[in-house]
């Protein structure tokens, strides 16, 4: 159900948009990467500092809640690209070819509607913490240490708008599938079957033990 | 049209956008934003000049839920679980484990697959997730009780249900995930899973005993260990102990004042995992790939826990959970007969989808019915219906509901992880591990009703904590 | 007329007006206009003024010290030591101060106009282990405090560490925090009283200011008598929540006792000395900040000695 599935690359305009945006994405998806070993270093520095210097750290909670949406959100398209976000596939796995496409391209279409309403609806989160004319532009402060929280707010639209390309290129690549009956389409994630998905899991295990 | 007939018809599309394979994060999200939408447009008569007002409303209120609900130090929890497990793998924490049961254990009738159940356990406590631990052990265990003549349905199924176990026993996401749900105490539940875990993993040893004695070429055991080897072996696995003594201490200290909250006991038990591994060789190319998983994987979690807030903050504008519970509530049926209702629903919905979809999508409307049975959310353990107070019934439930969680995980047609064995061993088909797995059903099944009878079982550990 | 109001914890004293009003308002208008109040469900408390400003609720109850850039402003009631000694004092000081036109204006800014305060006592801090008896006594101590309460034990050398009040009791239980800074019926509901070893009598270092606020738009759209049933149910609503706590600061002494929780009493002097590191400074600092970003700092500072002043006169 959740998991990785194959995406397929040719020469075609859009197997190298699919490319270059993947390149962003993974950059992306690693600064939260970096961004949870961060917060396990932080904790233990926290930790560390109250048991053994009695000088525990001030604003731990302030700055875990700033990391929080970098870890969390950042990384969406990647995992959008990875066709990684979790659903029930049982229905959809048993159909094939143009209908396939079909199904694809609506739940897609469906999902950069929702996007589109909330980068408005994040933009405007941010945009309500936000102004120019106050110290650090900050119109919305943390608890403890008074951290502007416009920053950690900013991410939000910020990762929904490359989520938001990265479902147009699915959009060209279902629709361009649909169009032209294809088989094998590329930029888009191919359905697998569970056992496919899981021999693609346990060989990704496989290289690292 | 009033709230709550509102809520069930967006729930309803919620569903159906599910089973039709929609993202379940986006289509809960999606669910959400057009019940809120429709909702306030109710508010102002639906009459067409106020759907823009309402239209943006709805999406204003949408547009906050992923920023604000993801900016929590307890959902901090996830992500470092999540990496300790990967860590793990480097640190070479899962040969050392198996090595080690299988010198202290594998005397017993049908030894090996104790072993097998025991080092899975003892995985868990550094893992948060079920599957990854089936994959691993399937390429550990497996060939050793073939070796020695197991029948391979039997060592396949073996490792697909002591995967399982990696849920229940902290560090545990989805047991994070239910205390965010339900509001309760991270801590506690995290205590709470210990015992039900353990507990899990002594049944499947007994069944596994039992199997083997009345079959005898099921499983020989395997003696001729010396005490000197039994020693030998644990150094290797000690990081583990160490781990788990780290978070307990962190959450509930016996000899005094905690250490500390358990999201500093996680990342504690990460970074030990991690100089373990640095010691063991792991260096930039490898952290960069676990960090880069541990990404996916938190996002892949984080995008359902906000999809599915967007949904429950218009449940809260709809009032649907509130009116769920009274209907329960009302019902005049036994309420044990209900929340035994409630488990066996979760069992059949299991067999279809994800642990964490399944749980978050339910669990907002689930969980104030099952408080409402037991007599409210503040309610005292002399007034409550099933003998305990409101804290300690979150806790009892949500560890009834992560076990059946984790049954699904073995059940027909979507167990996910027998679909991992078979794809790691390619002598072995998905029915063969099917078949393998069925006598685990019964120690599962045995499980829940032990947990369902005897709830002390769950709640002795963190009423312990205060 | 339905109005949505969005407070966050459970029903408390400190939600008791909020009740009151939606009682009083239902009650003169007939069942006409109606109040859901509701418990968390429709906001992060540190949302409340935004989910007003959006208009997804109609009222809203927040505290200053969760997000002090939101509201500058009525900082001012959070200033450590600022010589309010009780409730009808606070009530007052606060009333006075949201009919300052700055702290109109700013929350204009949210679409919000204030409607009543939630009176806070002094926030006196229960702990855990020795008694911290003497100024020196507060270095290193980790305590749980926000806003400029939090700033002012800062400036004798302890630790502000904000977790929120839900949290608050397992930070005690778990030695994040050893002392926390909470108002009685908080330290009852929230259970810190359960972990102390004693407790502030009279340190009375200040308290946090939760405005209860409506929407504009939805107050302009009310018919006259709605707007004349709300407006006039706000005074009994404070005279409930008031005789309310009074009842419960009876109680929090036998409580105490029960609980064998030590008094702890600062002489003069002690708090004069507290006052003169923390208050002083931190009140100098605030006004220049203010004055600096175009908020009459030093105004809304006399405004609070001036009205204290005559309400102690006219009593
Ligand atoms: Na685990
Ligand atoms: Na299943």
């Amino acid at each position: 159900m959740a998991g990785s599935s194959a995406v397929l690359t040719d020469d075609s305009l859009l197997s190298r948009l699919d490319r270059v945006l993947l390149r962003l994405e993974t950059f992306f998806a690693m600064i939260s990467g970096i961004a949870v070993f961060l917060l396990m270093v932080l904790a233990v520095w926290s930790v560390g500092g109250r048991k053994f210097f009695s000088s525990p750290l001030a604003g731990y909670v302030d700055w875990i809640e700033a990391a929080m949406p970098f870890i969390a959100i950042m990384g969406i398209a990647y995992t959008q690209r990875q066709g990684g976000h979790v659903r029930m596939d049982i229905l959809i796995g048993q159909l094939r070819g143009r209908a396939l496409w079909a199904a694809e391209l609506l739940s897609v279409v469906l999902i950069l509607a929702l996007m589109l309403a909330l980068i408005w609806g994040s933009w405007a989160h941010f945009d309500r913490s936000f102004d120019f004319s106050v110290p650090m532009w900050s119109r919305d402060s943390s608890i403890d240490i008074g951290l502007p929280i416009w920053p950690s707010k900013l991410v939000v639209p910020l990762a929904f708008s490359v989520m938001a390309l990265r479902l147009l290129l699915q959009i060209w690549g279902y629709g361009r599938a649909l169009v032209l009956g294809l088989e094998h389409p590329v930029a888009v994630p191919l359905v697998q079957s569970a056992a496919q998905q899981a021999m693609a899991e346990a060989e990704h295990l496989e290289g690292r033990e | 049209m009033d709230p709550i007939e509102i809520g069930l018809w967006v729930s309803g599309g919620m569903l159906l956008m599910v089973v039709l394979g929609m993202r379940v994060a986006f289509a809960a999200g999606m669910a959400g934003l057009v019940g809120l939408i429709w909702i306030f447009w109710a508010k102002r008569g639906m009459e067409w000049d106020q759907l823009g007002w309402a239209l943006t409303v709805a999406i204003k209120t949408a547009g906050q839920v992923p920023h604000s609900k993801v900016s929590s130090q307890t959902l901090s929890l996830i992500p470092t679980f999540i990496l300790i497990g990967f860590l793990a793998y480097y640190a070479g924490l899962t040969r050392a484990l198996f090595e080690a049961a299988k010198r202290w254990f594998a005397w017993v009738p049908g030894g090996l697959a104790v072993s097998t159940v025991f080092a899975t356990a003892g995985f868990a406590a550094v893992s948060g997730a079920s599957v990854a631990t089936a994959a691993v052990f399937a390429r550990i265990a497996i060939p050793e009780m073939l070796k020695i003549g197991y029948n391979k349905q039997f060592a396949a199924g073996v490792v697909a249900a002591g995967g399982t176990l990696a849920s229940l026993i902290p560090p545990s996401a989805i047991l994070v995930i239910y205390a965010i749900i339900v509001e309760q105490d991270v801590g506690k539940l995290l205590l709470a899973g210990f015992i039900p875990g353990a507990f899990s993993a002594l049944i499947y040893g007994l069944l596994i005993v039992g199997i083997a004695m009345i079959w005898k070429n099921v499983g020989p055991p395997v003696r001729g260990f010396t005490w000197g080897q039994r020693f030998a072996a644990l150094p290797a696995a000690l990081p583990i102990v160490a781990v788990v003594v780290i978070i307990i201490f962190f959450v509930y200290n016996p000899f005094g004042d905690a250490w500390g909250t358990p999201t500093e006991g996680g990342a504690v038990g990460a970074f030990i995992v991690f100089c373990m591994a640095l010691i063991r060789g792991m260096r930039w190319p490898e952290l960069k790939d676990a960090l880069l998983e541990t990404a996916k994987l938190t996002v892949m979690i984080f995008t359902i826990i906000w999809g599915v807030l967007i949904y429950v903050r218009f449940l809260g504008f709809a009032d649907l959970p509130g009116a769920f519970a009274d209907w329960i509530s009302s019902l005049a049926v036994s309420p044990m007969l209900i929340l035994i209702c409630i488990l066996l629903a979760y069992a059949v919905l299991g067999m279809f989808m994800d642990a964490i979809g399944m749980l978050l999508l339910t669990l907002p409307v689930v969980y104030p019915a099952v408080m409402a049975l037991n007599g409210g959310e503040f309610v005292s353990a002399a007034e409550s219906t099933f003998g305990m107070s409101g804290p300690m019934c979150a806790i009892w439930f949500g560890i009834l509901v992560v076990k059946m969680a984790e049954f699904c995980l073995i059940t027909p047609p979507i167990g996910l992880n027998c679909f991992v064995v078979a794809g790691v061993r390619p002598d072995l088909s998905v029915q063969d591990v099917f078949r393998g797995v069925m006598p685990f059903f019964i120690a599962d099944a045995i499980t829940i009703a032990l947990l369902v009878a005897f709830p002390s079982i769950v709640l002795w550990l963190p009423s312990l904590a205060g | 007329t339905e109005w949505n109001v969005s407070v966050w914890g459970k029903r408390r004293a400190f939600t008791e007006h909020i009740e009151k009003l939606a009682e009083l308002v239902s009650e003169k208008t007939d069942g006409e206009f109606t109040m859901n109040i509701s418990y968390g469900g429709l906001s992060k408390n540190r949302e409340n003024l935004d989910g007003i400003s959006i208009g997804a609720f109609e009222m809203a109850q927040f505290c200053a010290g969760y997000h002090p850039d939101k509201n500058r402003a009525i900082t001012v009631l959070e200033l450590p030591f600022l010589g309010v000694s009780n409730l009808d004092e606070e009530v007052a000081v606060s009333r006075a101060v949201y009919d300052h036109p700055a702290v109109q204006e700013e929350m204009a800014q949210w679409n919000a106009r204030m409607l009543m305060t939630s009176p806070m006592p002094q926030y006196n801090l229960v702990g855990t282990g020795e008694p911290r008896q003497e100024l020196g006594d507060f270095e290193g101590m980790r305590v749980r405090a926000t806003g400029g309460l939090g700033e002012a034990f800062e400036a004798v050398g302890a630790v502000p560490t904000s977790v929120t009040a839900t949290e608050a009791y397992n930070a005690m239980e778990s030695g994040v925090v050893d002392t926390v800074a909470f108002a009685q019926h908080a330290h009852l509901s929230f259970g810190t009283i359960n972990k102390a070893d004693w407790w502030t009598a009279n340190l009375n270092p200040g308290t946090v200011n939760c405005p209860v606020v409506v929407n504009t738009d939805a107050y302009e759209a009310l018919s006259p008598e709605e707007k004349e049933a709300l407006d006039s149910s706000v005074e009994e609503a404070i005279d409930h929540y008031l005789a309310n706590y009074a009842e419960l600061l009876k109680k929090w002494d036998t409580i105490l006792e029960e609980k064998s929780v030590q008094k702890v009493e600062y002489s003069p002097e002690t708090i004069e000395a507290f006052k003169a590191k923390a208050a002083d400074p931190a009140r100098e600092s605030w006004i220049k900040d203010m004055e600096a970003q175009g908020i009459p700092g030093q105004e809304l500072y006399d405004l609070v000695q001036e009205t204290l002043e005559k309400h102690r006169a006219g009593n």
